[in-house]
């Protein structure tokens, strides 16, 4: 468009110019002169047609257009001419500005998302606030109170996430068809309420939602994600009308929705939304039980304060009649608070806060170190283009021309090394994708780019061309012709003041790329210390998978029989040594608490009873590795007939009995006293073993035979102590387990290293992240260090060969060079073991085991910034020490 | 030979204005009607005529148009805009308030001597 309007510009004034001359020629001509004089004479009253078209085009407003043309023309030369100087400075901005893309990619994923809901700024979570902070929703009927009087909101919805076990009929699979699907019950209004539209069919609404068991008019229901849409019915519109088997409902699939909206969860993928009233009626009917989150959309006009007084004192009014402990209603269920759920549910972005600021924060410096990396580059530039730029001032360029001229040149360098920074950030960000989507809890984070993004990556791009562009510029319009058309190159080269600038900026490098291995040092050396913690079972050899009856076998003796027949099977295989069954396994996410009574203790608060039940069968201690130390582990007489036996592990024991003999001491469920089922005598301790995390205090357990279980047995875990890769073994124990029953469910196969190695993921993700940025760093200040080492000899040669043809050894010119590295180095070092614990203190609460002064890591990087330094220094010195002394002489 | 007056500074954008004002102009047609209006006293580079057009084209004072010369070949007109025509009062009259005080200087009387 403006190429075109430009040519027809240029044709439109030759056009207009050409008449003039023709015309006054004709006219010259017609006064009687001859034809050939006549535009000789028209020409020279005319003028320079060149000079006056440029002056047209000045008066046009193109000239600003055309010398920005030759400018960037005249930078695309110049970097061709110096393929090594671009080459370098465009991949050092790149990786600065792709590592910086790439890191706020994952903060605004994590963190900056807003929910794509209709208005989210009206939305809240009402949740029960206690002394340990926010607790989630209120039970069930509660929440139908508030629905149904509060007069603050327009709407209010209920939410919960559950994994579910469904058949998709017409399907046939392993197993009879049934698999394991991220669930979650809303309330019929949810989608409306949030105005999420259906990809596909419809979405669920409120008249879905009506009976218990039953749900609607269309009997019950279902909305499926986009996602599980795709993975598992291959994107077909048909299924919309398809039935699945959901507990003993046949559901019918309405609709499929956004993948990203199917709850209010960022992070956790959903594949399944059904309707509450399709749900456990028990535990909707429950006045006790606390297992929703609710959202709610306030009504126009009404303020944050006035429709928490109003759901508070609903909910005083609920809780005055459910039987709750004062100090655990004091502790978890106080009062309502609202909370803004424009963002979605906190959990994403509680976990991984502190992991992302410390890595902006190394990000930053990567950046801030390739900007020193291009300034110094410009500035050796500027330096020896000094000549040029006084040859062109003194032909009469404008000062601010050359300064133009210099930061075309940087924005040139900038937008190359923003765009290969962009394609690098997305090869990085499936790499962290990937890296959040491993493991049965995966976390989905959509790290497409979006505007926020690119905003956030131009504004860095730009004042990184601020910094190191303006900076050269400057210089170059600093020139003095006079001055700068006398000298040779190499004394104005030699200026003091700019050869103290660039050994500054690789001083700066150094310190830069110190506090980034440092740092990365401290983040190794503290997962190091993670994976070393002792577990409290062994991590290697141990397969381990999660096996469900069809529902109606829960609790029935049946599904208690297969198990120990496929104990007996699975340890017939060669290289098991030895199955287990249990109700979880360490590090798996599952949990059970339970109160105990124990006779004769006293507790100082409520939560003091309370304990983590697991119930396993025998070998649960030898397949795990967990050790006995005192009384003996469950055998085969322990079973359902036998007394009740129960092994408590030793935080347990001495919480309980302090310093007394544990062992034939009774304890008692409490909720399961009734008929004197929840007494048990304790036969053993066992040592302490890591449940939820490596950096956990051991939490008190007790453990029970699955035979005198206080709950239905449904699904379990087995345990597999292998004598080979456990993974190996996954696939024949899968077989094996199957051919004893087609219809049970497998799922969530692991082994005990792949879960410790999960549940360190943000350490894993801080410390892997941490180690490129300083890699990045080290090779910059490595070309930093060269740069100038190379250019010291080139501006010495003169001198080394003076100092040898005097006798100075090849050794000593060697070391000559070698000593302005080092002394660089440590310059660098010495700033920046400061800087290195500044950081390090920041991110203290990420640490594990290790202080922010962290002697090994700080020496390690030390040596490393040392050994680099020579390396960079080795090349430039040999080459001094290879002078010839004549020819050195002998170069001007 | 009458006697060449050189073009005051500044003043060629007016003069411009003038010509195209009493009537559409091509840029020769602008060179001509100056020369004829002022008797051929004015010296004006008629290269520097064009930058003239185009700067006051560019500031709207002015239009183009494409259309055919009295020679039957291909020309562009211009002519005068409201905003030029505002332009071109206001510049004449500050041009004679500026004559009338530079005359009203060169025509005083000596007190003495």
């Amino acid at each position: 468009m403006k190429i075109f309007r430009r040519k027809r510009f240029e044709s439109d004034m030759d056009a207009e110019l050409g008449f003039h001359i023709e015309t006054y020629v004709d006219d010259l001509v017609r006064s009687g002169l001859d034809r050939t004089e006549a535009r000789r004479r028209a020409r020279i009253e005319f003028g320079a047609i060149e000079a006056a078209k440029d002056e047209c085009r000045q008066a046009w407003g193109l000239q600003r257009m055309d010398e920005l043309r030759a400018d960037i023309r005249f930078t695309f030369r110049t970097l061709r001419q110096n393929p090594g100087y671009a080459a370098i400075a465009i991949l050092s901005l790149s990786l600065g500005i792709g590592a910086n893309t790439a890191i706020f990619g994952l903060v605004d994923a994590v963190m900056l998302r807003i929910l794509p809901v209709r208005d989210p700024g009206r939305l809240v979570f009402l949740q029960n606030v206690g002394t340990q902070g926010p607790n989630g929703g209120p039970p069930y009927p509660c929440f139908e109170l508030f629905r149904d009087r509060a007069k603050s909101f327009e709407a209010m919805a209920a939410f919960s996430a559950s994994n579910m076990e469904i058949a998709i009929d017409g399907l046939s699979h392993r197993g009879g068809g049934r698999e394991q699907v991220r669930g979650v019950w809303v309330s019929g209004n949810f989608y409306q309420m949030l105005g999420i539209r259906p990809l596909l069919g419809r979405t669920l609404t409120s008249s879905d939602d009506r009976t218990v068991g039953r749900g609607g008019a269309d009997g019950p229901v279902a909305v499926i994600s986009r996602a599980y849409w795709r993975q598992r019915f291959g994107g077909d519109a048909a299924v919309v009308g398809r039935t699945i088997r959901l507990f003993e409902h046949s559901v019918t699939i309405v609709g499929v929705m956004p993948s990203e909206v199917m709850s209010l969860d960022p992070g956790r993928p959903i594949d399944i939304a059904v309707p509450m009233m399709m749900s456990d009626p028990a535990m909707l009917r429950e006045r006790g039980s606390w297992w929703l989150d609710v959202v709610a959309r306030l009504k126009p006009g009404v303020g944050v304060d006035q429709a928490r007084a109003e759901s508070d004192s609903l909910f005083q009014a609920y809780m005055s009649d459910v039987q709750i402990p004062p100090a655990i209603r004091k502790l978890a269920f106080d009062h309502m608070e609202l909370a803004p759920a424009a963002g979605g549910m906190d959990r994403l972005r509680t976990k991984f806060r502190k992991p992302l600021t410390a890595l902006l924060i190394l990000a930053g410096l990567v950046l801030l170190a390739a900007c020193v990396t291009v300034a110094n580059l410009m500035l050796a530039r500027a330096t020896s283009r000094q000549k040029e730029f006084a040859v062109r001032l003194a032909i009469g360029a404008a000062r601010g021309r050359l300064i133009r001229q210099t930061l075309t040149e940087t924005l040139v360098l900038v937008a190359a090394g923003s765009a290969l920074g962009i394609a690098l950030a997305r090869q990085g960000e499936g790499a962290l994708a990937a890296f959040f989507a491993e493991g049965n809890n995966q976390i989905v984070l959509d790290l497409s780019l979006n505007g926020r993004i690119l905003l956030f990556t131009l504004t860095v791009s730009l004042l990184t061309g601020l910094t190191f562009g303006l900076l050269p510029a400057l210089r170059a319009a600093r020139v003095d012709p006079a001055a700068g058309l006398q000298s040779g190159a190499r004394s104005i080269a030699g200026s003091r003041a700019s050869l103290r600038l660039s050994r500054g900026l690789v001083i700066l490098q150094v310190a830069l790329s110190m506090v980034l291995l440092a740092s990365a040092g401290v983040f190794i050396h503290s997962l190091r210390q993670l994976e070393s913690v002792d577990p409290g079972f062994s991590r290697e050899g141990i397969l381990t998978l999660e096996v469900a009856p069809e529902e109606s076998w829960f609790g029935k003796p049946e599904w208690l029989a297969l198990q120990t027949e496929l104990i007996d099977r699975v340890r017939r295989m060669p290289a098991v040594r030895s199955a287990s069954w249990s109700t979880m396994t360490p590090l798996s996410g599952r949990d059970r608490g339970v109160i105990l009574d124990v006779p004769g203790f006293v507790p100082r608060t409520e939560t003091d009873k309370d304990v983590h039940l697991v119930s396993v069968s025998p070998e649960y201690f030898a397949t795990l590795g967990m050790p006995l130390v005192l009384g003996r582990a469950f055998g085969a007489g322990d079973g359902g007939s036998a007394p009740n036996a129960a092994i408590l592990n030793e935080t347990a024991a001495r919480f309980y009995f302090g310093s007394a003999h544990p062992i034939g001491k009774r304890v008692k469920f409490a909720h399961h006293a009734a008929n004197g089922a929840g007494d048990y005598e304790i036969i053993g301790v066992v040592k302490d073993a890591k449940h939820e995390s490596l950096r956990e205090e051991p939490w008190r357990f007790i453990y029970i035979p699955i035979a005198q279980a206080i709950d239905r047995v449904n699904r379990l875990a087995l345990s597999v102590r292998c004598a080979l890769d456990p993974m190996a073994l996954a696939a024949p124990i899968r077989k094996e387990v199957q051919s004893a029953r087609s219809t049970l469910l497998i799922t969530n196969v692991s082994t005990m290293e792949k879960q410790v190695r999960l549940s360190l993921i943000r350490e894993r993700l801080v410390s892997t992240l941490a180690t490129a940025f300083g890699a990045v760093a080290l090779v910059l200040a490595c070309i930093g260090l060269y740069g100038i080492l190379a250019y010291a000899v080139t501006r010495r040669t003169s001198e080394i060969g003076i100092r040898m043809a005097l006798g100075a050894t090849r050794g000593g010119m060697v070391w000559l060079i070698l000593r302005e590295a080092v002394a660089l180095a440590a310059g660098g070092i010495a700033i920046g073991v400061p800087a290195a614990l500044a950081v390090g203190h920041i991110s203290q609460a990420l640490l594990y085991g290790v202080e922010p002064f962290d002697l090994p890591a700080l020496t390690c990087a030390v040596l490393v910034l040392l050994v680099f330094a020579a390396i960079a220094g080795i090349v430039p010195a040999r080459r001094a020490g290879n002078m010839d002394p004549m020819s050195a002489l002998r170069c001007e | 030979m009458k006697k060449q007056v050189d073009l005051v500074q500044g003043t060629l954008d007016m003069l411009i204005l003038k010509a195209v004002s009493l009537g559409g102009l091509h840029g020769y047609g602008v060179l001509l009607r100056l020369q004829q209006l002022t008797g051929g006293r004015l010296q004006i580079q008629q290269g520097s005529l064009y930058p003239a057009l185009y700067r006051l084209e560019h500031r709207g004072l002015i239009g183009s148009e494409w259309g055919e010369s009295e020679n039957k070949r291909k020309a562009k007109f211009y002519t005068l805009t409201a905003a030029g025509r505002k332009q071109l009062k206001a510049e004449a009259a500050s041009w004679t308030r500026f004559l009338a005080v530079v005359a009203s200087i060169l025509s005083a009387i000596p007190e003495e001597s």
